[in-house]
Formats: structure tokens, C-alpha cells, sequence
């Protein structure tokens, strides 16, 4: 079962996706960028993800904060699969100590 | 004497199921990363409420990791398809950098083989053909394909997998299973690192997106983040290249 705004959703974002993979090579391969425009699009990824995790870095909750503290420490010498876990014990057990 | 001739079609084909092999052989490890990435989405996707056929068109359609967790992270019913579209944009751009660099590579090829070819260029897929191109003095597209193939069906079907498993697990903010959702980001913007200074327009859209989280309802926060950030990254880079 597909629902009809969310199949919308999906092919608008693969195309949005695709076109950045062709555009590029259409577009793209006889342009230099300034350092500028480089400097921007280098920039783009991690400023949108970091942005749609942001709301983790206000919570009202020290449980949450100290995980995420934890969590963030784990992903910047790990690989994935140990700071997901890592994160997921920090905050189960961070929760069912301060609440 | 054909049998001499080193380029008979049958010897072509030969030649070309081996670079296919080759692709796929020197993508595996990757392959194998993919895994617990493809799983998480794919349970967290299926906890948004998407349904078991949604995950794989989704991921299927888009094959864009970056751009799907920010998706499911930003889901809602129904979804808010512009700000999910303009995210995937956004997350998604380094690819026109990624594609502009293959293009010189890609030259002696028809477009009705490059165009399908890039929309499986994802940045293993990139990295593993340019650094082959490179080694070898000449893009090799089986060898690309080969590697992009096998990395596409692991990710389709791992997420997909993922989605089937998701529901089993349950209410996941119990058990703290939500911070797997941050976890996931920390590490992707760990392999984007490239020191402090030049994460510092992170920063300013870290500061910027949680405070019109706070402050500001909606979803506004991401649009606001993103766009923050991009204005520094604009100003600091004109600084460095002073």
C-alpha cells in the first residue's frame, strides 16, 4: 500500500536527487567555481544535516543532553555500528537514572 | 583470422564481465559498511509509519542515504513535501561537484550510457571509479558499474529488510533506540570533516537551527540552519583566500 502524498514526496525527491547527479556533468564541466561557490557547496551537506539534528542539542532534558554528549564523543573515534550503540545505552541508562 | 583478432566481439564481452566482476570485488567492503546504515534506516523509516513498500521505492528512486535519514528524520503525516524535497536538494548538492570532476572522464561516452550510469553515483560508487580512472589512465564504465550495482541492491534491499524488522522492535524512544537517529548524523559528518576550520559554518547552523527550534514553530529550523550556515561559509571563505 503506497499513499498517494508520500509517493508525491518520494518521486519529487529522487528527482531533486537525480538532478544533482547529472547536473554536474551537464552543467558543470566546463565552469570553475570561485573559491567562494566551492566553499559553499563544500559546506552544504553538513550544515543541512547538523541543522535537522539541531533540535537533539536544545533539549530540555540533562538525560538527553549527556547522552547526545556521549553519543558525540563515541562518533568522532568509532565506526557506526558501535556509536549507535553506544548512544542508545547512553540514553536508555541516562533516562532511567536522572529521569 | 578472426581467431587472431585480440577484439572479437565475444572477446569484448569477456573482457568487459571481467572488469563488471572487478568492480563489484573491490566494492564489497563498502558494500558490507552499508549494511548496519541500510538496516537503521530502513527500521526508523517503517517507525515514521512508511509503509513496507514505501522504503524500498523510496530508496530505490532517491539512493541517497544522506538525503533519506534527513527525510525520515523530518517525516510527518502527511509529509511536508517541499521542505523534504529542498533538504534532499541541499544534502544531495556535493554530487554536482562529484559529477563535474567525472565529466572529463565520461567525454567518449554517449549520454544514453552516462546519463543512466550517474544516477547511480553515490560517493563510494565516485570515489572507487575515479580512483580506478586514475590508476588506469581511463574511465572503465563496467568496472563503475560493476562497483554501483553491487552497492544500489545492498542498499535497496538492507533498507527494505530494515523496514520488515522495524515494526518487531517497537515504541523505540523507550529504550533510547532514538538516539541511534543523531548517532547516525554525528558519524556522517564525521567522514565529512575536514577540520575545525572549515567546519566552522557547522557551527553557525547548529546555533542558528536550534535556536528556531526553540523559538520559532514548525519546521522552520533546517531552512534556517542550512541558509546560516551557507552565508558563513560564504564570508569565511572570501577570509581565507586573503
Amino acid at each position: 500500500m503506497i499513499d498517494p502524498t508520500t509517493l508525491l514526496t518520494i518521486v519529487l525527491m529522487a528527482l531533486a536527487t537525480y538532478l544533482t547527479r547529472i547536473g554536474g556533468y551537464l552543467w558543470l564541466r566546463n565552469a570553475t567555481l570561485g573559491p567562494r561557490a566551492a566553499a559553499v557547496l563544500e559546506a552544504t551537506p553538513g550544515c543541512v544535516l547538523i541543522s535537522v539534528i539541531a533540535p537533539h542539542f536544545v533539549s530540555d532534558r540533562p538525560a538527553d543532553l549527556a547522552a547526545l554528549a556521549i553519543t558525540l564523543v563515541a562518533a568522532t573515534r568509532l565506526s557506526l555500528l558501535p556509536t549507535v550503540l553506544i548512544g542508545i545505552v547512553a540514553a536508555a541508562g541516562l533516562r532511567h537514572l536522572l529521569g | 583470422m578472426t581467431t587472431l583478432d585480440p577484439c572479437t566481439p565475444a572477446d569484448a564481452l569477456v573482457r568487459r564481465r571481467r572488469e563488471v566482476v572487478r568492480g563489484l570485488a573491490d566494492a564489497l567492503p563498502v558494500m558490507l559498511g552499508f549494511v548496519p546504515f541500510a538496516l537503521l534506516l530502513g527500521a526508523q523509516a517503517a517507525q515514521k509509519g512508511f509503509h513496507l513498500a514505501e522504503v524500498p521505492l523510496m530508496t530505490g528512486l532517491n539512493f541517497g542515504g544522506g538525503s533519506e535519514f534527513a527525510a525520515v528524520g523530518l517525516w510527518s503525516s502527511p509529509p511536508h513535501v517541499l521542505l523534504i524535497v529542498a533538504v534532499a536538494l541541499l544534502v544531495n548538492c556535493r554530487h554536482l561537484l562529484m559529477g563535474a570532476v567525472l565529466a572529463p572522464y565520461l567525454r567518449d561516452l554517449p549520454r544514453r550510457r552516462t546519463l543512466p550510469a550517474l544516477f547511480l553515483m553515490c560517493d563510494e560508487s565516485w570515489a572507487l571509479g575515479l580512483a580506478d580512472a586514475q590508476r588506469r589512465a581511463s574511465f572503465s564504465l563496467p568496472y563503475y558499474m560493476g562497483a554501483s550495482l553491487g552497492l544500489y541492491a545492498t542498499w535497496v534491499a538492507f533498507t527494505a529488510l530494515g523496514a520488515g524488522l522495524g515494526p518487531v522492535m517497537g515504541d523505540v524512544t523507550v529504550y533510547g533506540f532514538d538516539m541511534a537517529f543523531p548517532a547516525v548524523f554525528l558519524v556522517l559528518l564525521r567522514g565529512m570533516w575536514k577540520g575545525a576550520r572549515a567546519a566552522r559554518p557547522w557551527l553557525v547552523s547548529l546555533l542558528v537551527a536550534g535556536a528556531t527550534y526553540l523559538f520559532v514553530p514548525g519546521a522552520w529550523y533546517v531552512a534556517a540552519g542550512a541558509l546560516s550556515g551557507l552565508v558563513a561559509a560564504w564570508f569565511w571563505a572570501e577570509d581565507a583566500s586573503r
